[in-house]
C-alpha cells in the first residue's frame, strides 16, 4: 500500500469539495475508485466505461496502452472521469498524495463541466452506467448464443465502428423520423405563399440528408435480424453520448486545470506537497511543440479571460460554448502569437511538411480558422445519406470542404457499410477537384 | 461529499478480448507468411537467417482526410522560431500510386507490423497446421530423448533465475524512451527506479526429442523444354518441401535426382543449375529411385517421399511404363506428388498436327495412380505454391 490513507484522501477532498462551493462550481457526486496501474490501463481501453460492451478493438488498445506505458513512452493519465451522475473517477494507488490532491481538484472541475455545459444536456448523466452496463450484457448475450456466435457479433460491430462518428455533431437535437419529417414538411408547403416549396419532392427518401448513418441503416435495413439492429443502435447511442465530449476537449480539459490550480492554490497544503504540485501542472499545461496540447491552450485561454473579464465570465463561458465557438470567441491575435500557433500541411512532392501560415498580423485569423477545422469532430469527414432509390439503392455522399478524402480508408470502410446494407451502395466524393465514385 | 472506495480486483476484463485481438494478429501472420514463402529471397536460406515478414495490422478503418495540401494541421511553437515554407518534421515517403497497392508498408496510416523470425520458426507457423501423410512410425530409428533447453527470458519466473543483465537492459531501454517522451527529465536529478516489468528471469524447459529419420527424392526434369523459370518454380516447391519435412523430422536425407533420357543422381547445385538438354523418359527417373532405395534407404527404416517435378511433356511410349513405376514407388513410399509445372500442354490441338491422341498426357496417366498417398498438383507461377502445398498436407487454415 501507498504512504497515504484514506482517511488522508478524505480529509483533502473536503477542502477541495468546500473551495469548489466558494467559487460556484456546482458538479456531481464523484465516487473514486482506487486501482492499481494494470487496471488503470483496463479502464482507459474502456473508455473509462466500467461496464462496457466486449470486443477485440479495446483488447488492442490495452494491449497498446501497456506497451507504451512499459516502454516509458507515456506515463498514465492521473485523472479519468466519467460523465455520469454521480462521476466515476479513478485514482491509481501507485501515485503519491500531491498527484491526487491535485487529480481530485481536477475531477470536480470536469464534473462540472459535465454537468453546466450545455453540449452535455442530453447525454443522459443519471443513466449513463446503467445504459452502458445494458447494452453492455445485451452483447454478451449475442456473442454467447449459439445461433449467432462471436464472428458474427463483431461483423457488425467491425463495420459500426467504421462509422461510429458518422453521426450528427449537434448534440441534443432529437432525431425526427421519416413520418414526421414529412408532416413537416406537408405543413411547410401547405403554409408557402412565396411559391418556394412548390417543386419540393415529398417522396424522396430521405427528405433532408441524413447524417446519421447507423439510425438510418437501422431504420431503414428491413433485413436486419433484431440482434443486429440492436447492436447498429447500441454503436449509435455510444457515439452520441461521447460527441460532446468530443466537441469540448479544449474548453473541458483548460477548465478542469484552471479549477485545479485555483483550488491547490488555496488549499494550503505543505510545501513540499506544493513543489510536487507546481512540477505536475507545469507537466500537464506545457506546450507540445508543434502539435497542439488541449490543456495548454484551453488553460492559457481561460487564464486570459479571467485575467481581462473576471471568473464570472468563466462560469459563463463554460456553461455556453464549444470548443469551437471557444475558439472563435477568445483565441484573439495575442495569444495566437504568444502561443506561435501555425498552420502546416503535408505536400506530397518534396515529402514534407511545410508551414503555410504562421500567426502575423493579417494570418492570425487563417491560423485560428484552420485550428478550428481540426478540432472535435471537425477532423472527421461528414458523409450522409442523400438518397434511398426505390430498387434499394443506398447513396451516399461526402460533404467536401475543401479536404480530400484518404481513398484507401474510404474504400474500407466503404465494405463495411455493404456489410450493413443488403442493397447496392453508391458513394461519391471529391478527389483532387474531380468526382469518384465507389 | 465524494466517496472513496478500493477496487476489487476481479479477474482481468480485458483478456479476452485481448486474446481475441491477438488470434486475429496471428491470423494476419499465417495470411502474410504465404505471401512470403514463394519469394526468391527466402529460397535457399539456411534455419538461422532471419526473415522479416511484414504483416498488415488489425487496423480499424474510418473516414478520414487525407495527408495533403488542402488537410492544414495546427501546431505551436511557443518561444521559437517559425517561417511560412519551412519545413518541418521528417520526410515521409509518397504514396505509392495506384496499381501497386499491393505493396504494404509504405501507405500513410497503415499499421503495418513487421516481424522478424528465423526460417525454423517461420516453418512453425506455416506448418504446423500441416499433417505429413501415413506417417508410420518406423521402428528402428526412433528414440525418445528429454533434456532441459534454455529457451529465452521471460518476465516472471522463480528468484535465482532472475537475469540482471536483461533486466537493467529493460530499464534502461524504458528510461531512453522516457526521456525521448518527455516524460522523464535526466538532468532533474530524480532517479529512474526500477519498475516490476522490468524483471526478466531465465526460462529453462524441457524439450523431448524425437529421432526420426527421412529421405526424400527430388526428380526433376531437366530435359530441353524445362526452361529457367520452371526451374526456380520447382526449385521453390522443393525448397519449401523441404523446410517442411525438416520440420517434422530430426534428421532427413535429401537425393536430387535428375533425369533427360536417363537418370543420374546429382548434386544439389547440379541439379537446378544442370544445362537442360535431350529428350524426356519420366521412368528413368523413377527407376533410379528405385535402384537407390534398394541400395541405401531400406523402407522399414526410413520414411520414403517422392516428389516428381517436370512440364509433363514426356515421350508417349513412356508413359505407361512411368505410371507403372509410380504405382511400385506408390508401395514403399510415404506419400508421393506429381508435379506438373506450366500450363495443362493442351495435346488435342497438337493432335490435329503430330496424329497424337489426348492419352499422349502424362497429367491423364498419372490420374490414374492418385489417392491420397499419390498427388498430382500443378504450378504455373509462384503464387500456386502454398495452395498446391495445402492440397498435398491437408491444412486446416
Amino acid at each position: 500500500m501507498a504512504d497515504w490513507s484514506m482517511e488522508e484522501l478524505q480529509d483533502w477532498d473536503n477542502k477541495i469539495c468546500s473551495l469548489g462551493k466558494k467559487y460556484g462550481l456546482d458538479w456531481y457526486p464523484i465516487d473514486y475508485e482506487i486501482c492499481d496501474y494494470k487496471e488503470m490501463i483496463g479502464h482507459m481501453a474502456y473508455t473509462g466505461l466500467p461496464t462496457h460492451y466486449r470486443h477485440w478493438s479495446f483488447g488492442k488498445s490495452f494491449d497498446r496502452i501497456q506497451t507504451e506505458y512499459n516502454l516509458g513512452m507515456s506515463g498514465l493519465p492521473y485523472e479519468m472521469i466519467i460523465n455520469s451522475n454521480p462521476s466515476i473517477s479513478y485514482l491509481m494507488t501507485e501515485n503519491p498524495m500531491p498527484t491526487h490532491v491535485l487529480t481530485m481538484a481536477h475531477c470536480v472541475g470536469h464534473s462540472d463541466f459535465f454537468k453546466n455545459n450545455r453540449m452535455f444536456a442530453e447525454t443522459g448523466a443519471d443513466t449513463a452506467i446503467d445504459r452502458f452496463k445494458a447494452s453492455g450484457k445485451r452483447v454478451k448475450k449475442y456473442m454467447e448464443d449459439p445461433n449467432i456466435g462471436v464472428d458474427a457479433v463483431e461483423r457488425i460491430l467491425d463495420a459500426c465502428h467504421a462509422i461510429k462518428y458518422q453521426v450528427p455533431r449537434t448534440p441534443g437535437i432529437k432525431r425526427r423520423s421519416h413520418k414526421e419529417m414529412k408532416e413537416y414538411y406537408k405543413r411547410l408547403i401547405l403554409n408557402d405563399k412565396s411559391g418556394r416549396w412548390n417543386s419540393f419532392n415529398l417522396n424522396k427518401l430521405p427528405l433532408e440528408p441524413d447524417t446519421n448513418l447507423l439510425a438510418f441503416i437501422a431504420e431503414h435495413n428491413r433485413h436486419l435480424e433484431e440482434w443486429e439492429r440492436d447492436l447498429i443502435r447500441i454503436v449509435e447511442q455510444e457515439s452520441l453520448y461521447f460527441i460532446p465530449q468530443a466537441c469540448t476537449k479544449i474548453m473541458n480539459e483548460g477548465w478542469a486545470c484552471m479549477i485545479h490550480e485555483k483550488i491547490v492554490n488555496e488549499l494550503g497544503i505543505p510545501d513540499d506537497y506544493y513543489l510536487s504540485f507546481i512540477r505536475l501542472h507545469n507537466q500537464v499545461v506545457r506546450p507540445h511543440l508543434g502539435r497542439i496540447n488541449p490543456y495548454h491552450l484551453g488553460f492559457k485561454i481561460f487564464k486570459y479571460i479571467e485575467k481581462n473579464h473576471g471568473f464570472d465570465e468563466c462560469l459563463r463561458v463554460r456553461e455556453t460554448h464549444s470548443d469551437e465557438s471557444f475558439l472563435k470567441n477568445y483565441l484573439n491575435e495575442e495569444l495566437c502569437k504568444e502561443l506561435n500557433l501555425f498552420s502546416y500541411s503535408f505536400h506530397q512532392k518534396d515529402g514534407f511538411n511545410k508551414i503555410t501560415e504562421v500567426s502575423g498580423e493579417d494570418t492570425w485569423r487563417t491560423v485560428r480558422d484552420d485550428l478550428i477545422k481540426g478540432v472535435g469532430l471537425n477532423s472527421i469527414p461528414v458523409v450522409m445519406v442523400k438518397e434511398l432509390l426505390k430498387d434499394g439503392t443506398l447513396i451516399l455522399q461526402h460533404e467536401h470542404d475543401g479536404r480530400d478524402l484518404e481513398l484507401s480508408e474510404a474504400n474500407k470502410v466503404f465494405e463495411h457499410i455493404n456489410e450493413l446494407w443488403p442493397g447496392e451502395v453508391r458513394f461519391t466524393t471529391i478527389i483532387e477537384e474531380e468526382t469518384w465514385e465507389f | 461529499m465524494s466517496t472513496f472506495k478500493e477496487h476489487k480486483t476481479i479477474a482481468d476484463r480485458a483478456a479476452g478480448d485481448r486474446t481475441r485481438h491477438r488470434q486475429k494478429i496471428e491470423k494476419a501472420i499465417k495470411e502474410s507468411i504465404k505471401d512470403v514463402v514463394a519469394e526468391e529471397s527466402i529460397i535457399g536460406q539456411n534455419g538461422n537467417k532471419k526473415i522479416r515478414i511484414p504483416v498488415k495490422g488489425i487496423k480499424e478503418h474510418r473516414f478520414v482526410y487525407g495527408a495533403n495540401k488542402n488537410n492544414k494541421q495546427v501546431g505551436s511553437a511557443q518561444g521559437k522560431e517559425v517561417n511560412q515554407g519551412q519545413r518541418i518534421g521528417h520526410r515521409r515517403r509518397q504514396r505509392p500510386t495506384e496499381g501497386q497497392g499491393d505493396k504494404p508498408g509504405n501507405q500513410p496510416g497503415e499499421e503495418m507490423y513487421e516481424i522478424e523470425m528465423s526460417l525454423e520458426e517461420l516453418a512453425g507457423y506455416l506448418f504446423n497446421d500441416l499433417e505429413l501423410p501415413e506417417l508410420e512410425k518406423k521402428s528402428f530409428k526412433f528414440t525418445t530423448q528429454e533434456k532441459m533447453k534454455r529457451k529465452g527470458k521471460r518476465p516472471y519466473g522463480i528468484r535465482p533465475r532472475l537475469s540482471k543483465k536483461e533486466t537493467i537492459k529493460q530499464k534502461i531501454r524504458r528510461k531512453k524512451a522516457a526521456i525521448k517522451a518527455g516524460s522523464y527529465d535526466p538532468e532533474s536529478g530524480e532517479r529512474f527506479t526500477f519498475h516490476e516489468s522490468d524483471l526478466r528471469y531465465k526460462h529453462i524447459a524441457p524439450v523431448k526429442k524425437e529421432n526420426t529419420a527421412a529421405v526424400v527424392f527430388f526428380v526433376m526434369d531437366v530435359s530441353g523444354s524445362m526452361s529457367k523459370s520452371k526451374k526456380f518454380l520447382a526449385r521453390s516447391f522443393f525448397f519449401l518441401l523441404y523446410q517442411f519435412l525438416n520440420h517434422k523430422y530430426s534428421s532427413i536425407d535429401v537425393v536430387f535426382i535428375s533425369h533427360t533420357a536417363e537418370a543420374n543422381e546429382v548434386n544439389e547445385d547440379q541439379f537446378f543449375t544442370q544445362v537442360p538438354s535431350g529428350g524426356t523418359l519420366v521412368s528413368t527417373g523413377l527407376k533410379k529411385v528405385e535402384e537407390i532405395v534398394e541400395k541405401r534407404y531400406h523402407p522399414n527404416n526410413w520414411n520414403i517421399y517422392t516428389f516428381y517435378c517436370g512440364d509433363g511433356d514426356n515421350w508417349s511410349i513412356d508413359n505407361k511404363e512411368s505410371l507403372d513405376a509410380f504405382k511400385r514407388l506408390k508401395e514403399i513410399n510415404q506419400a508421393m506428388c506429381y508435379t506438373e509445372i506450366g500450363k495443362l500442354y493442351d495435346y488435342r490441338e497438337y493432335s490435329l498436327f503430330a496424329g497424337g491422341n489426348p492419352e499422349k498426357r502424362l497429367w491423364d496417366w498419372t490420374k490414374l495412380a492418385e489417392d491420397k498417398n499419390f498427388k498430382r498438383i500443378r504450378l504455373q507461377e509462384s503464387k500456386d505454391i502454398w495452395p498446391a502445398f495445402k492440397k498435398l498436407f491437408g491444412g486446416k487454415s
